[in-house]
């Protein structure tokens, strides 16, 4: 991989020692990549929520801020594992919460923009058409190349402070055009889908992609992007995608000929038997649910809204909770709009900066979780220790609510 | 009698390294997929669940799921439950960027490999001994019969 003279300089530690590990990491794993070079990006999306970057995690972060880093790009950060604000109340241990803010104050101190949320393109990171950026999150990713259409590969924590730091992602992958073109299709022939047969339409295409591109046709016209943000969540949590062609949606996917640079691509059909085969696979169980979580990824302020209605005149039964998560932002609007009172009106609650695939569900004495998010389902049921039921959100509330 | 396979790939990282196969024939994430104190294998969707990945010359075709992948990846490696070295199909940013920060922070080296045929997982077996060998892009696999 090529470095420029001011790389190399850095690499030798003469900007510094933060400097010199974020430029080892990009040099070693650009490498290992098959990088040719390191190039600018506008922005950064990081990791730094602690059940997942655990001890190890931490000792990288508080490494780059302890050695005088400092963020070159504006950078983002996905949600933590509890809720920032109100941790105490949704019995978050002390000793675990503890954890979660040296990795806030390793980020503030690395002068990073606090939105926690995994939704960073719907709240605080807006890059536009052609630029290219090192987002780590999955959902953020398929997002930012399918619908934004700019470029970024799936930046894993640890290269993802190392992009920060420098300014620079090594060039591969989907900052390639040969990269980015559909090797594979699907058609959806479900009419008029619901909210749980996007997500289940995403997680079969994930499943059945493999490495290559997919394109996607046969979607409704008036698809919202919160929908589409949920399928592509689906997609990856459930394969390595990175990009999805929305035939008539994607920039420069107007059909699948020019999404697949004018290759011809297997096209495989989606409907009613294939979701159903997915529904199977991710709901685990028939009892009654502890928690119902929603908002994997986050929920926007649209989407809260639309749970206020259904939700209007009704309570959640005793025995279960029922927590939407979301952003800061989305939150404190909600809170002034009026919209959360309407929520938790029904005994359901808000809660922001975290969300549930990442907070300590089992600690916390969650053995059923029922969702209509693919992705928390996925997650979970990989962990093995609790048990998901996956419903769509019409049924959800017809459950658990009366 | 002892049959010998070779194969080569394309090497990620350099090393060396000697261990039992653990060889799996779907997407894998260290992601929520293994539990770092242990080193086991708790995907459900895994066809190495209950497996444990320590020490062990890890095969898989291709990567899946979260970007947390480097960090669970680098705290099993923290806590000594590492395995011995990862050889997919196509390359796995997530392994690779937690072998590099491994060898960083905690001086472990383990060597990944990658563009293997997909066949190779119909050759090797769960249990065979593997030995990695980067120098001259080749894993050698041993099966006493």
């Amino acid at each position: 991989m090529y470095l420029s003279p001011e790389q190399e300089r850095t690499l030798s530690g003469e900007r510094g020692e933060a400097k010199e590990l974020a430029m080892t990491i990009l040099a070693k794993v650009g490498e290992a990549l098959g990088a040719d070079s390191l190039v600018p990006i506008k922005s950064a999306h990081v990791l730094a929520h602690y059940s997942s970057l655990h001890e190890a995690g931490i000792e990288v972060l508080e490494k780059f801020s302890s050695s005088g880093g400092r963020f070159a790009v504006p950078t983002t950060v996905d949600p933590a594992s509890v809720d920032l604000e109100n941790w105490k109340s949704f019995g978050i241990p002390e000793e675990y919460a503890e954890k979660q803010f040296r990795l806030c104050a390793a980020f503030a101190k690395l002068g990073g923009i606090p939105c926690w949320s995994c939704a960073q393109y719907q709240v605080c990171n807006f890059p536009k058409a052609g630029e290219t950026v090192a987002w780590a999150e999955s959902n953020s990713v398929v997002f930012a190349n399918s619908l934004i259409g700019c470029r970024t590969n799936k930046i894993t924590s640890g290269l993802d402070i190392a992009c920060a730091i420098t300014g620079l992602t090594p060039r591969f992958g989907m900052l390639l055009d040969e990269n980015r073109r559909a090797r594979v299709a699907f058609r959806s022939t479900i009419d008029r889908p619901t909210d749980l047969d996007y997500r289940s339409l995403g997680y079969y295409i994930g499943r059945h992609s493999g490495s290559r591109v997919p394109g996607l046709d046969g979607l409704p016209r008036n698809v919202s992007s919160d929908e589409l943000k949920h399928l592509g969540a689906a997609a990856a949590a459930a394969g390595p995608v990175t990009m999805i062609h929305y035939v008539g949606i994607t920039p420069g996917s107007e059909s699948l000929k020019s999404a697949s640079g004018g290759e011809r691509v297997e096209t495989f059909d989606v409907g009613r038997k294939e979701l159903g085969e997915v529904e199977a696979d991710l709901n685990q169980s028939e009892e009654k649910p502890d928690l119902v979580a929603l908002g994997v990824p986050h929920l926007s302020a649209t989407e809260l809204g639309q749970l206020a209605k259904l939700l209007d005149g009704k309570k959640v039964k005793r025995g279960t909770r029922m927590y939407a998560y979301t952003s800061s932002q989305a939150f404190d609007f909600v809170k002034r709009s009026g919209v959360m009172l309407e929520i938790e009106r029904s005994g359901a609650r808000l809660t922001h900066s975290t969300d549930a695939e990442i907070s300590p569900l089992k600690k916390l004495g969650f053995d059923v979780v029922m969702t209509n998010s693919a992705k928390l389902a996925e997650i979970v049921s990989s962990e093995g220790e609790v048990k998901i039921r996956y419903k769509q959100i019409a049924e959800i509330v017809e459950e658990v609510t009366s | 009698m002892t049959k010998v396979l070779y194969f080569k790939g394309r090497v990620l990282l350099e090393g060396r390294a000697k261990g039992e196969a653990l060889v799996s024939r779907r997407a894998f994430t260290f992601a929520h997929g293994v539990e770092p104190s242990t080193g086991v294998v708790t995907d459900v969707r895994s066809d190495l669940l209950g497996e444990s990945v320590r020490e062990k010359v890890l095969f898989f075709p291709f990567g899946k799921g979260s970007t947390t992948g480097a960090a669970w990846f680098l705290e099993t490696v923290r806590v000594g439950n590492g395995p011995a070295a990862v050889l997919t199909q196509t390359a796995e940013t997530m392994v690779v960027t937690g072998a590099v920060l491994g060898e960083m922070l905690y001086g472990r080296r383990i060597p990944v490999m990658t563009d293997f045929p997909s066949t190779m997982a119909d050759v090797v077996r769960t249990g065979d001994l593997v030995t990695v060998e980067t120098k001259d892009r080749q894993v050698t696999v041993s099966r006493g019969e």
